[in-house]
């Protein structure tokens, strides 16, 4: 089958009309053989009552005479030749055309004073015999029609039938090509309104008079555009943002390293390249976690196992035991014991150290950090919670922006930590919120995950 | 020379505002926006050194809360975002210098100077004043053609006369222009380094207006 909507539709519509055509042709064809037959048969029966009427002596110079009859309307149609054979009721020849076969008379008697118009095959292949018997004037009159005279009158017909159509298709195949392919023009339009653009420009499609076929295919491109549009936007400003965050501790490497190398004072020396040190470990942890979102976008396949958030709670715990004496905060894991969700055991840890270590934090001296762990038949969750100076309203919106830090945060940070958290609830099909931390005060993050089923994660 | 240095990154702000000092520069470093308008409002700076990237007050806000109170305060500005439009952003709101992070600290120091150089209304670096040659970038002075032996705060206090020549400055003031917040500053430290200087360059090259401050007169 042909792709081309062009082709296709002009094929279909030119062999619909030529079926259509066909049938009704052969159903005029029909018609036209029955009626020319019908006719026929009349004009041979005059001929017959007038040869039966004639005088003898005119008889034979009419029959000579009428033995062709002429068809002089210009066509090609085969000549109609009737043959005549006139005799009296005994048999007594009067009259006969030229070039007649030897055939026998018909005996049979047909009933006096009625005209009848035989006109069944005599038994010779070549020719139809009309007889006809007139008792009144003591005549027998038999006409000759040849066999395929009838056939030939037919194709004549048909002929003349099909003539116009012959040419009309070719016209009708060569309108039909043009309407369809004028109908198809804003197909063509829109095709090079797409080939006309660059990789960059994204703006919609926007033509006039689309056609109603047309216009959902437009409207679908447009989805699509738009939606490839902010998909860029963020990624662009994503890389913006990245190569800005990363600039950051190559500028505090790059300035503490030239005060080591001019300042004089030994101290000064060693205090400025501690500051290299720890601008180059922090420029370290902001690749880790971009390439951590850069792979948790790509969505490598991870292999999901059981894994117990609690235990994963206190691993993450005891591992910042350090950090939280130093600042002299209370860290706890509280709720059910055992919770089990299904999930890459690296995403979990990833996903608590960076919800830990954000609320270490940001927690003020003294302050208490909590886990909560707990296992519903709907939902298994995780809530990570301080009693901190927390984050404003209109602040929390914003939280899972990447590189989004707080207005008033003073701690340095990547400003990545919760958007891998986010992206890592987003793939365990989970729902993270974020509320107020412990007695009314600080921030708590809430994820719930959806209850255990074995599978691995897309 | 008093300079506000505003950047809330503590590894670039500590790096540079050693650099600054060691160029003799008095230096306060403002954390946030809204610190370092605090700062503006309290104390006369003869330069900003500005990070775009800040908590709070936006540097490009509070550049435009300066400029909105007519104040002319050389601004030097530095930060991470620094392409051609940003450069341009930046000065048309009234940064008087753009510098990309990551930088080299000589060439903002370099960049420093020429801005505090151009308020003053010198083109060169070097200040000559009757037969005294000041090279301010390497804390050098010679009289006659005799290296003279000063000590960073004196010259800093020097400087600081030399580039008001004719202008009685008060003990306050000079001292504002020597030491940063931190700073202990000794009741009467500005006095010592007076009379250090005179000792040095000659009794009469610093003038004492009594109730009013010192004072080197114009060069005629």
């Amino acid at each position: 089958m042909t792709t081309s909507i062009r082709q296709r539709l002009t094929l279909l519509v030119l062999v619909s009309v030529a079926l259509v055509w066909a049938l009704a042709l052969i159903s005029s064809y029909r018609q036209a053989i029955h009626e020319a037959g019908e006719w026929d048969d009349a004009r041979i029966e005059q001929v017959a009552r007038t040869l039966a009427l004639v005088d003898v002596n005119d008889l034979v110079a009419l029959v000579n005479e009428t033995s062709h009859v002429s068809d002089d309307d210009g066509d090609d149609d085969v000549s109609r030749r009737l043959l005549y054979e006139v005799r009296d009721l005994n048999g007594q020849l009067l009259a006969a055309s030229p070039g007649l076969p030897g055939l026998p008379p018909t005996a049979a008697p047909s009933a006096p004073g009625k005209d009848a118009a035989n006109s069944a095959t005599a038994g010779v292949p070549e020719w139809n015999i009309h007889q006809l018997r007139d008792a009144l004037h003591d005549r027998s009159v038999r006409v000759f029609e040849r066999n395929d005279s009838r056939a030939d009158l037919g194709a004549g017909v048909a002929r003349r039938i099909a003539r116009p159509l012959a040419f009309a298709l070719p016209v009708l195949a060569l309108v039909i090509w043009a309407a369809i392919g004028s109908s198809l023009a804003p197909l063509k339009i829109l095709s090079r309104a797409i080939a006309a653009r660059n990789v960059d420009n994204l703006e919609t499609i926007d033509l006039q008079g689309t056609p109603a076929e047309v216009s959902p295919l437009v409207d679908a491109l447009n989805v699509l555009l738009s939606r490839l549009h902010a998909s860029l936007d963020r990624e662009r400003a994503f890389t913006a943002d990245a190569a800005h965050e990363l600039k950051s501790p190559l500028a505090a490497i790059k300035v503490q390293a030239q005060v080591a190398l001019t300042t004089r004072d030994p101290a000064k020396q060693r205090l400025a390249m501690q500051r290299v040190v720890e601008a180059v470990d922090r420029s370290t942890h902001l690749a880790e976690q971009l390439l951590l979102l850069a792979r948790l976008d790509e969505r490598i396949p991870a292999a999901a196992i059981d894994v117990h958030l609690d235990t994963v709670a206190r691993e993450c715990i005891a591992a910042r035991g350090a950090d939280a004496l130093a600042k002299g905060l209370e860290l706890s894991v509280a709720g059910d014991a055992y919770v089990t969700i299904e999930a890459p055991p690296a995403f979990v840890r990833i996903m608590l150290d960076n919800l830990v270590d954000n609320a270490i934090k940001y927690a003020e001296a003294g302050g208490r950090v909590e886990i909560v762990t707990r296992q519903t038949p709907e939902a298994t969750l995780l809530l990570v919670r301080d009693n901190g100076r927390g984050v404003t309203e209109q602040d929390r919106m914003r939280l899972s922006d990447r590189f989004f830090r707080a207005a008033d945060a003073r701690q340095s940070g990547t400003g990545l930590g919760l958007s891998i958290v986010a992206r890592i609830v987003d793939r365990l099909g989970g729902k993270l919120t974020y509320t107020t931390g412990i007695d009314g005060r600080g921030l708590g993050v809430e994820i719930r995950l959806p209850p255990s089923s074995r599978h691995n994660l897309p | 020379m008093r300079v506000l240095l505003v950047e809330d990154d503590e590894l670039i702000a500590s790096g540079v505002e050693e650099g600054l000092r060691d160029a003799g520069l008095t230096v306060d470093w403002a954390h946030d926006g809204r610190e370092a308008m605090l700062a503006l409002t309290t104390t006369e700076y003869e330069l900003v050194v500005l990070d775009l990237g800040l908590p709070k007050l936006s540097g490009t806000e509070l550049l435009d809360w300066l400029r909105g109170r007519r104040d002319d305060t050389p601004v030097l500005v530095m930060t991470a975002r620094d392409t051609v439009a940003d450069r341009v952003g930046g000065l048309t709101a009234g940064a008087d210098d753009y510098l990309g992070k990551p930088f080299d600290l000589s060439e903002l120091i370099a960049r420093c100077r020429a801005l505090l150089r151009r308020a003053h209304g010198r083109s060169t670096e070097t200040i000559q004043y009757r037969d005294l040659i000041v090279e301010p970038s390497t804390f050098t002075v010679t009289q006659g053609g005799l290296r003279q032996p000063l000590t960073s705060r004196e010259c800093a206090v020097l400087i600081e006369l030399l580039t008001h020549q004719g202008t009685p400055l008060s003990r306050a003031r000079i001292e504002e222009n020597l030491y940063g917040w931190q700073e202990e500053v000794e009741s009467n430290a500005v006095e010592v380094h007076i009379s250090n200087l005179r000792k040095k360059l000659g009794p009469g090259i610093i003038k004492t207006i009594r109730g009013v401050g010192y004072v080197m007169e114009k060069a005629s």
